[in-house]
């Protein structure tokens, strides 16, 4: 047995008020004339026995009443037989992860566990502390019929949420309820993906609702990008489903069907195609519905252009005119005066891809050129020796001789690339600035089978007179977004915030990044690939990836809503104690009454 | 309508709220007038010293009580009628001890008060009687010996009597019988008025005496509603007057046993006067004059 407040323990030492009362009452001093004092001498001689029974009765009457009220007084908890819980300090966890909106024996599982946390919530009382915290992070505290309320307006999620946090934070929500009874009641579908780890909850106890039944075999699209971002105006849609046999798939881009198709799981294909159209535009790949109807579809965006003119200059070195041209050659560019590819000394205007100057001794030329064309970059130090070049599409690179690419104030670009640590590769407004020129002798990029690829990405993504890109998120996703963003279109209020980032939708589907008034790139939410492998883990599975001081998994609702609330192994006592005292105090009464006769 | 009007009668009203109106002698006197007016006349006429009535002459009554004068003046035959007379010798044995002189609330009288108000009442009933009655007051010793007359004017001797010197530490009851038995040469009837706060034993020998000599005892035991149930007094140490004994005790808790104990008492003394062929009354000081007047005039009236 414990005690919710065991100050009021000190109430007890009012028991010795009836014993010293006992003791002292033959020393009354005062004194009565009473002619009669013989029948009372005989009175008491001849009922002495029954006297002292009767008042030793009264004595312990009185101290187990006054006892009684001092420990009902300090809020008794304890296991007693029949009804009630002692005041639980209760986090009803609801996994709303894209999962549970499968459908399973007729009905999505989250209804299931929607169903059970209300009737575990009928069982709380207003001595309860209660909270509600989704998988999807959403907290709601008060009354059990406001959480009940709660509970019901629960949707599933767009994405896998996260479950760990959800149950950190309400391990975090329970254990500062003020409440020594506290517990976690977690209702789950079980998806073993949702578990990739322990989760260490060590001070309170968890029960856990996890629904049997084996979820139908799921399918859905596992992949869904556009190769490249930009289609100028030829690209591909690379697709991939999760499915236990080949599946039929449907690409529709800005509302239109695209292809038609039929993959095999695990396999990915790459769907080329050059729609009409400009611009940024988003677009679907679907596969047939079935018990999950989340995981149908998988969004990806594309922009749509022309071909970028471009021209390179002498100073670019021997490598970047055959690369262009191989580019004119594919129709992913065009010859022209749009963007140029130069030395950093070399170029008169913007766009362009400026390459770092061949000779150390043109450092200062170069600086003093990027400085006429508000490029916010500077040519520092020149470093040899080889190092690895890290970023998009360029790893395993590697470059020899290098410049220290210093950021002038107010410079806001983005670094594409890395070389030992420092900025390699470095984009901004119309520009993209690389530490080394491109020759052997100085790196081996221009070597390598992806400096085409690479720049052909440069000049459609970086270069072309609408720059922008593709960022890609899971639903609730912390992203950082270019420098530029000004808004997101179809997301609200959404923006960036001070640190330079976002936290994308909660639900899939394609948001396009704004840029003053235009759209300048898209925010493609689609959920983890992994939520759609609906395996679940087992009770004993489940209980060993709860860390906590006490688990119980039910699968049965009657012994998981029974078994809430019972964190401290037992109910409040304060009720029974006060209506024990009351009996005494009844006891007393007709104890006394009966001494007294009728008078 | 008109016994709306009339006034209480003075034997059935509250026993304090009437001694608070006038001395003992005044009392009395109503009491004994209201005790007469609710008491229905004696059926028995005979030819007393005490004139009752005429009625008309019938042969063969005795010419001795033909009113001569009357059937001169009117020639009217009747003869005169008296109140039928006894001569009994009734003796009064009033207790003033000290334990007499208590009240258990200060709106009752003390058991003394009220028991020589229904001494004076009795005394004056059967001097009206015809019967003479006499007075033994004791404590621990006697106070007041008053020998049995049956004159009206006796009773303001024994109404004077009452203010005699009292108060002493105990009851000798057996010695006052003795004395009361005394008085009364030949059979006749002795009132026996205490609290009987003391030993029963003792008692039985002075009352068995007087019975053996042909005397009729009526014992009036005298009692305050606070000695029959302790009252409402709580925790205290309970102090006898006449002895000092002390008892702590809290009332609430002996209570039932106290009341016990004082019905046992009182079965004891109501035995020990059936045993001796005595009558024994219990009179609270909170009834009427009227209802032990009437018990100890029924005992008078059960003699010849």
């Amino acid at each position: 047995m414990g005690f919710l407040a065991p100050l009021y323990l000190a109430l007890a030492a009012a028991a010795a008020v009836p014993l010293l009362l006992h003791l002292m009452r033959r020393r009354s001093g005062t004194r009565v004339e009473f002619p009669a004092v013989r029948y009372l001498q005989r009175a008491e001689q001849e009922h002495s026995r029954h006297l002292r029974l009767r008042n030793l009765l009264l004595m312990l009457l009185r101290v187990a009443a006054v006892l009684l009220i001092a420990l009902a007084a300090a809020r008794p908890v304890g296991r007693m037989a029949g009804a009630g819980h002692p005041p639980t300090a209760l986090a009803v966890v609801l996994d709303n992860s894209l999962s549970t909106g499968q459908v399973v024996g007729g009905r999505p599982v989250l209804d299931e566990l929607k169903q059970v946390a209300g009737e575990l919530l009928d069982r709380a009382s207003a001595a309860d502390r209660l909270w509600l915290v989704t998988a999807d992070g959403r907290v709601e505290t008060g009354s059990a019929a406001a959480l009940k309320a709660a509970v019901q307006a629960v949707r599933p999620y767009g994405g896998a949420g996260r479950l760990p946090d959800a149950l950190a934070r309400a391990a975090g929500l329970v254990e500062g309820g003020g409440l020594p009874a506290r517990q976690i009641a977690l209702l789950t579908d079980g998806q073993a993906t949702s578990w990739a780890g322990r989760i260490a909850l060590p001070r309170v106890s968890v029960v856990v609702y996890a629904p049997t039944g084996t979820p139908a075999a799921n399918r859905a699209v596992a992949g869904a990008e556009a190769r490249p971002a930009r289609w100028t105006p030829r690209g591909g849609v690379v697709v991939r489903v999760r499915a236990p046999d080949s599946a039929a798939y449907r690409i529709a881009l800005g509302g239109r069907t695209l292809a038609r198709g039929r993959v095999a799981p695990g396999e990915e294909e790459l769907v080329q195609a050059a729609p009409s159209g400009e611009g940024w535009t988003a677009g679907t790949v679907e596969v047939d519905p079935d018990e999950l109807r989340a995981d149908d579809a998988r969004h990806f965006a594309v922009w749509l252009g022309r071909p970028v003119p471009v021209t390179v200059d002498a100073s670019a070195g021997a490598f970047a005119a055959p690369a262009i041209a191989t580019l004119v050659q594919s129709g992913r560019a065009v010859a022209g005066g749009q963007v140029t590819v130069a030395g950093a000394d070399g170029a008169a205007r913007l766009p362009a891809l400026l390459l770092a100057p061949t000779d150390p001794v043109r450092a200062g030329a170069a600086n003093r050129n990027l400085e006429r064309l508000g490029v916010p970059w500077r040519f520092g130090a020149v470093r040899r020796g080889r190092a690895a070049v890290r970023g998009e599409r360029v790893d395993g690179a590697s470059a020899s001789l290098r410049y220290e690419l210093q950021a002038q104030p107010g410079a806001a670009a983005d670094t594409l690339a890395t070389a030992g640590g420092d900025p390699w590769m470095v984009a901004g407004d119309g520009y993209v600035l690389v530490a080394s020129p491109l020759v052997p002798t100085a790196t081996d990029l221009p070597v390598r089978a992806g400096f085409v690829p690479l720049l052909g990405d440069l000049l459609s993504q970086r270069l072309s007179s609408e720059p922008g890109g593709v960022l890609v998120a899971a639903p609730g996703q912390r992203v950082r977004v270019p420098a530029w963003v000004t808004g997101v279109e179809g997301a609200g209020a959404l923006r960036p915030g001070a640190d330079g980032s976002l936290t994308a939708p909660a639900q899939p589907g394609v948001y396009f990044l704004i840029r003053g008034t235009a759209r300048a790139g898209a925010l493609v939410v689609n959920p983890e690939p992994d939520e759609s492998v609906l395996e679940r883990l087992s009770p004993s599975q489940l209980r060993e990836r709860l860390g906590a001081s006490d688990v119980r998994v039910a699968t049965a609702a009657p012994r998981f809503v029974a078994s809430a609330f019972d964190a401290a192994g037992g109910r409040a006592l304060a009720t029974p104690l006060l209506a024990g005292a009351l009996l005494l105090l009844v006891a007393e009464s007709l104890v006394t009454r009966r001494g007294q006769g009728r008078a | 309508m008109v016994e709306a009007s009339r006034p209480p009668r003075a034997d059935l009203v509250d026993p304090a709220s009437l001694a608070a109106l006038g001395h003992v002698e005044i009392v009395a006197r109503w009491i004994v007038d209201g005790f007469l007016t609710g008491l229905h006349r004696s059926p028995k006429r005979g030819f007393s010293v005490e004139f009752a009535e005429h009625r008309p002459y019938q042969p063969g009554d005795d010419l001795r009580y033909l009113d001569w004068k009357i059937a001169a003046r009117a020639d009217r035959w009747v003869v005169k009628q008296f109140e039928e007379e006894t001569n009994l010798r009734a003796t009064i044995v009033l207790d003033v001890s000290r334990s007499m002189m208590w009240s258990g609330a200060p709106t009752r009288l003390t058991k003394l008060a009220y028991a020589e108000r229904l001494v004076a009442a009795l005394a004056l009933l059967l001097l009206r009687q015809r019967d003479a009655v006499g007075l033994v007051r004791y404590d621990d010793e006697l106070r007041t010996v008053v020998p049995p007359r049956a004159r009206t004017q006796h009773w303001r001797r024994l109404v004077a009597a009452l203010d005699d010197p009292h108060g002493g530490r105990a009851s000798e009851g057996p010695r006052a019988l003795d004395q009361a038995a005394r008085l009364i040469r030949r059979p006749g009837m002795v009132v026996l008025v205490s609290d009987l706060l003391m030993d029963v034993e003792q008692m039985r020998g002075a009352v068995r005496a007087l019975r053996g000599v042909g005397h009729d005892v009526t014992v009036l035991h005298i009692m305050d509603p606070s000695e029959r149930d302790l009252g409402s007094v709580r925790e205290a140490i309970f102090v006898d007057p006449e002895t000092e004994l002390a008892v702590p005790a809290s009332a609430a808790e002996v209570r039932e046993a106290y009341r016990a104990t004082v019905e046992a008492a009182i079965a004891e003394w109501r035995a020990l006067c059936a045993a001796t062929g005595a009558a024994y009354e219990t009179v609270l000081t909170d009834a009427p004059f009227g209802v032990p007047l009437r018990r100890a005039f029924a005992a008078r009236q059960r003699l010849p």
